[in-house]
Parts: structure tokens; C-alpha cells; sequence
């Protein structure tokens, strides 16, 4: 133990991020002026591309699928050779959510060409990349990972690459540094760096903490006013006091600062909501896909004109641990001959790479300590596995620190290194 | 769907009536901890320590919210979601190459100009609606802000006004009704125009009419000999309107944006 070095703790006063609420660095993430200059879409080279990973998908899927039966992704491309970066969203996120593109400009920037990946929890990855359709047995998540990147390379034969980098943010993170292992194997791009950021480092307790947010006591509900209602009255008010709608950036941080202000409560239900439609998402598309039958009624016919409410109902009940239960453990247990909840929680999560992280000066990770998808002993585990390749950030909350001018440069330094 | 209604209500009830009283000790969740979090050995601040959760943690909160928000007056929805299809398809195969052409052929300052010219002539019925709604410092700003554009800033190629703090600020005929309590009648998703219900259908439809009517710049005519306008028009609007399909990512986008699009509708006649 004596060699391992400590971490890189940032202390509060020389890191200057000013949302210390975890809340509402979540949900607000850095204030705008504290934002690296980024360049524009349109000064970018990129491409949305198209795979066909499950041919056989194209028919068993219903119609209404259509959108999804070819896996999309994002490249940017430089002109001439350089490194290239692979980004996995996070979850239930698409390679176009709103982190993937701020990373994707990012590293563009930086000379990089970039490609962006949907997570193997987005219903997209589900419906056309993934082979049981069931995220959540994390080695499984990253070889149908595997499967796409490699194919990804070739598509795309003539572009003159380097190196290869990968990055991911939340469960894209704990995804990359499955794949990382995966190459240790395969060999097929020989990363030379993995970043990993704000990672869960035990899967159950990041899905309990989050299906336990929006079991908070929020003041204001009633009888006749829901959780929305009340969200949206508060909106109206702010709106109305304001005297027009102006949707931008600094909306979020002015409306926490007027009367109207969310409660750490309300902000961790409202957190614990956006995260509860990526479950009902994930519990509807897997049970469909694999005709389980405890949502949508296996042998119901499904056109572009029915009406998917009925299972959107019923996927709503469902939370992270209800599809754990319901859909990941039975399969799991049949495709592998038995197991406890506890060995799957064991090799889903970081634990099961303890000794090759510990091993791999090129992968390091970037967390913060008031992290609402991590427990007690989680930062702990970081520290003895990563050593000094682990950065400490005293505030941020889950991922909102990304875009902080500091988080940035850091991120950048680490690949130039 | 009342009963149910009935029975979600009833079980908040009985949570919210528990939830007056103190934690019990056994509870996973302690209810009064300190607002600050502790640190841990490691490093670790829980966030979650702070919260006060819902003793037994079966509030039922999420889903009474969802399920009663899913309820919107829809009674066309199989043909509303055959056009959303429709208009997905149109957007990704037609529109979007549109636009990406536009992007292509044009310089970013011509973007704009026509992005503004267009904005200009909207501020007419703009400016309309907003008198129908007795809103006299609105109208008065609109008003400041066609003069602005217009004259300063060339036929609106310029939006001076905005510099000046005068933001655009959208009123249509289907706000106007609304602001009049007519209510939203079923919801309607016209083809390639995307969401809307029957009051803003009609609100359309009488926008458009007055826009004819008016003539403001000659554009009327214009248009009608020159039919091009109109297509620039219609790219335009698509370069500026932020939204994709598919951007929600979600086998449930068509609830979504029902629901998004219903309460975004209440707001701009609420303000």
C-alpha cells in the first residue's frame, strides 16, 4: 500500500466552482462565463453514419421502430491525421446527448477526430446494436461496445488515424473501462489513454440512489398538485414576474436565484424524474425486444398508428431495480447457470477490474466528491485502486463540473500527456 | 381512470399523512440530519444525506404525476402519430438535407439577415395579437421594435432592437383565444408543421390570413409571384427551430412532445 500515491484532491478555495449544491450543479452544470470557448457546429467537419449491426432486427422489431433499426453515431473528422477519440454517453443517453457534443467539441478542438456513441442503455443501442437487448451485465454492454467501434474503424477506412482514446461520463465510463479491459484482449485499437468520468463504482448503489431521489418530501404537493404542476406553476411565475420567456443558458442559475427557487428536495426529484423515464425507456425496449411479456403483451400487434401509452404506463412503474429484478438477474442467472444478485452487482461494477485498473497507468478518472451516484466506501475503493491517477473535485455533483474551465483544461492535459 | 385517480390520491394522502410525523428511528433514513453534509474518511460528501426522504420510501409521487400528465385530450391519436411518422420521415429526407444545403451555399451574416428579415414581417401579427390581448406595454415594444428593424435595420435584415433590449416577444392567434379561455380542444398533429391542437390550428389558419391581408412590405404579393420566397421561408423556419426528431431519444417521444408541447402552449398564454 505503501506505494501507491495519493489522489489529486482539489481543494474548494483554488478550485473555484461556484455551485456547491450538488443539485444544482447536476442540473444546471457550470454557468456559462466559466465555460471553455467551444467552436460552433457549424465550424466542425461531422456526420451522423449509420451501422447495421442486427440485420435480423429490420423484421423483428415493430414498425414503429424504424428510426432505430440502423445504430447512428457522430464523427468528426479532422483533415488531415490525428488521434482519435471514442465518447460513451451516459445513461440511457444517445451519441447526440448535450455531454457527448460538449466532449465531441471539446477534443475536436483540441485536434482530435471525434467519435460519438449512444450508451448500450439508450433504447437506440438496444433496439440495433445490442444482442439480448438487456443493459445492466456491464462486460456484456462492452463487447456489443466492442462490436460497434470496431465497426465504426471500418467504415471508415481511408481516415488517417493515430491513436485511439476513449472517454466516457457516468455509466459510459464504467462501460469504457470494460471496453479498455476488452482491448487488453482483442487488440483492436491498443488505447494509449482512458479517461474515466464520474464513474459508479458500485452499479446497485448508483440505481438505488437514484430511484431512492424521488422518494424526497417535496413541499407543495397536495391532493390537486402534482409534482409537475407544481414545477410548472413555479415557471409560470418566474416567467410572469419576469415579463417574457427567454430560454438560454443562464436561465437556470437566474431562476434559482429569484423567488421561485427549487429546495434540494424538489431539484433531487426532479433529477430522480429525468432518470426514472431513462428506467421506464430501458424496462420497455428490453422487455419488447425479447417478447418477455410483463409490458407489452408478446403477441400484440404493433403499427406506426397504436397507441404505445398503455405500455408507457406500465413502464413507469417501473424503476432501476424493478428491471434489475424483473429482467437483467433472470436472464442473466439462465445465460450463465446460476449466480447471486451479489455476484452480478460484483461483476457488473468496477470491482471486477480492480486489478487491471490498478495496473493500467494509462487510465485514470476524474470524480467528485459530493457525487449523488456514489455511497459510502465508493471514493474510498477510487483512492486504493487509482492511486494518483484519481482527481478529486470537491464539488460538481453527477457530471456537473464537466464543462468547468478547470475540468476541461484537466481533461485535455491528461490526453496530451 | 377517476377511480384510479381516486385511489393514487387517497395513498399520497396517507403518506403525506405519515410524513408529518418523525421519522421512526428503524428508518432507513435518518430525517433530521444536519443540512451540511459531513465528509467521510475517504473524501465522500453525501449529497443524500441532506434530503428528507419520504419515511418508507414508497411515495408514489413519480407515477401520480406521470400517470395524470399523460392525459391529454387526444382522440385522433392513431392518425396523429401515423402524420408524426409522416413528419419524422419528411424532416430526416426532406427538410434537414434542405437546411444542410442552405448551410452549404450561404454564408453565416446571409443566415441571419434572412433569419431576421423573416422575423421581422412575424412581429406584425405579433404585434396584432398582442393589442387583441389589451397588453399595452407589449404592444408598445413591438411596435418600437418594427420601427427599429425596419427603418434602422433595413426591411428587418438588421435586429437592432434586440441590442437595444427590446427581445422578440411571440404572440399568435391561438395565444389570443387562449388568453380569451378557449380552451385547447383535441390535440392535432398537422403534417410537416408539427404539434398543435384545434384552437392554434385555427390560430394558424387566421395568422396566416392576416398576414395576407396586410401586405406589410409588399411580401404578400411578392410571394405570390415569386413562390421561392415561400420555400426560403419554410427553410428557414426549419434552420431556426432547434428541435429534431429523435432528439429525445425515447420509444415514448410521441407522449413527450405531446405533453411538452400542451404545457409549453399554457405558459406563453399565461405570460
Amino acid at each position: 500500500m505503501a506505494a501507491a500515491a495519493s489522489a489529486r484532491d482539489i481543494d474548494a478555495a483554488s478550485y473555484g466552482f461556484p455551485l456547491t449544491n450538488p443539485f444544482e450543479a447536476t442540473i444546471a452544470s457550470t454557468p456559462p462565463e466559466l465555460r471553455p470557448t467551444l467552436p460552433s457546429d457549424e465550424d466542425i467537419t461531422q456526420a451522423d453514419y449509420s451501422l447495421t449491426l442486427r440485420p435480423e432486427r429490420e423484421f423483428t422489431l415493430p414498425d414503429n421502430f424504424w428510426p432505430v433499426k440502423k445504430l447512428k453515431y457522430r464523427m468528426a473528422r479532422q483533415d488531415h491525421e490525428a488521434p482519435l477519440i471514442f465518447i460513451i454517453a451516459g445513461t440511457g443517453a444517445p451519441y447526440s446527448s448535450s455531454t457527448n457534443e460538449y466532449l465531441k467539441k471539446l477534443y475536436y478542438q483540441a485536434g482530435f477526430h471525434v467519435v460519438q456513441l449512444s450508451s448500450p442503455t439508450s433504447w437506440d443501442f438496444m433496439s440495433a446494436a445490442s444482442r439480448f437487448a438487456t443493459p445492466g451485465v456491464t462486460k456484456e454492454d462492452a463487447e456489443d461496445l466492442y462490436r460497434v467501434m470496431q465497426a465504426v474503424r471500418a467504415q471508415h477506412p481511408r481516415l488517417p488515424i493515430k491513436d485511439f482514446y476513449l472517454t466516457g461520463y457516468s455509466l459510459g465510463a464504467l462501460d469504457a473501462a470494460f471496453v479498455s479491459h476488452l482491448d487488453e484482449t482483442r487488440r483492436s485499437f491498443n488505447f494509449k489513454r482512458v479517461l474515466l468520468l464520474n464513474p459508479p463504482v458500485n452499479l446497485y448503489t448508483s440505481v438505488s440512489n437514484l430511484d431512492k431521489l424521488v422518494q424526497t418530501q417535496v413541499k407543495g404537493i397536495d391532493r390537486s398538485t402534482t409534482f409537475y404542476e407544481l414545477m410548472l406553476e413555479k415557471l409560470t411565475r418566474y416567467f410572469q414576474d419576469k415579463g417574457y420567456i427567454d430560454l438560454n443558458d443562464a436561465l437556470l442559475y437566474d431562476f434559482q436565484r429569484s423567488r421561485e427557487h427549487l429546495s434540494n428536495e424538489q431539484m433531487a426529484m426532479l433529477i430522480g424524474t429525468s432518470f426514472r423515464f431513462s428506467a421506464a425507456d430501458i424496462a420497455f425496449t428490453s422487455d419488447l425486444i425479447n417478447r418477455r411479456g410483463l409490458i407489452t403483451p408478446p403477441k400484440q400487434p404493433i403499427t406506426e398508428g397504436t397507441s404505445l401509452t398503455p405500455a408507457f404506463k406500465r413502464a413507469l412503474q417501473c424503476d432501476f431495480e424493478c428491471y434489475l429484478t424483473e429482467q437483467v438477474i433472470p436472464m442473466w442467472r439462465v445465460r450463465t447457470d446460476g449466480g447471486s444478485v451479489l455476484q452480478l452487482v460484483d461483476q457488473a461494477s468496477l470491482y471486477a477490474l480492480e486489478g487491471y485498473l490498478s495496473k493500467s497507468p494509462k487510465i485514470a478518472v476524474m470524480h467528485n466528491a459530493d457525487d449523488l451516484i456514489l455511497g459510502p466506501g465508493d471514493i474510498g475503493f477510487l483512492r486504493k485502486v487509482f492511486g494518483d491517477r484519481l482527481t478529486l473535485y470537491p464539488h460538481g455533483g453527477h457530471c456537473g463540473n464537466l464543462n468547468y474551465r478547470v475540468n476541461s483544461d484537466a481533461m485535455l492535459e491528461f490526453f496530451r500527456g | 381512470m377517476v377511480k384510479r385517480l381516486l385511489l393514487v390520491t387517497a395513498l399520497l394522502a396517507a403518506g403525506h399523512a405519515q410524513a408529518e410525523e418523525i421519522a421512526p428511528r428503524t428508518s432507513v433514513i435518518d430525517a433530521n440530519v444536519a443540512d451540511a453534509p459531513v465528509e467521510q474518511s475517504d473524501g465522500f460528501l453525501d449529497p443524500l444525506r441532506s434530503l428528507k426522504f419520504n419515511p418508507g420510501l414508497d411515495q408514489r409521487e413519480f407515477e401520480r404525476s406521470t400517470l395524470t400528465a399523460l392525459n391529454v385530450y387526444d382522440p385522433l391519436e392513431s392518425v396523429n402519430r401515423r402524420i408524426y411518422h409522416f413528419n419524422y420521415r419528411f424532416d430526416q429526407w426532406v427538410l434537414l438535407p434542405a437546411v444542410d444545403g442552405y448551410t452549404a451555399i450561404t454564408p453565416r451574416f446571409v443566415r441571419t439577415g434572412v433569419s431576421n428579415f423573416f422575423s421581422n414581417l412575424g412581429d406584425v401579427p405579433n404585434l396584432f395579437n398582442s393589442v387583441l390581448q389589451l397588453k399595452a406595454e407589449r404592444s408598445a415594444k413591438i411596435t418600437a421594435r418594427l420601427m427599429f428593424n425596419t427603418i434602422i435595420g433595413v426591411g428587418g435584415l438588421w435586429d437592432p432592437a434586440t441590442k437595444m433590449g427590446l427581445p422578440r416577444q411571440s404572440e399568435d392567434f391561438g395565444q389570443t383565444l387562449g388568453f380569451y379561455g378557449v380552451p385547447d380542444g383535441p390535440y392535432i398533429m398537422l403534417p410537416i408543421l408539427g404539434p398543435s391542437n384545434l384552437r392554434d390550428t385555427t390560430g394558424v389558419v387566421v395568422d396566416y390570413a392576416g398576414e395576407q391581408s396586410i401586405n406589410y412590405l409588399d411580401m404578400a404579393n411578392v410571394t405570390s409571384d415569386h413562390p421561392e420566397i415561400l420555400f426560403l421561408r419554410a427553410v428557414d423556419k426549419r434552420y431556426t427551430t432547434a428541435f429534431r426528431y429523435g432528439q429525445l431519444n425515447s420509444p415514448f417521444e410521441y407522449e413527450k412532445v405531446r405533453y411538452v408541447y400542451t404545457q409549453a402552449r399554457k405558459l406563453q398564454i399565461a405570460e
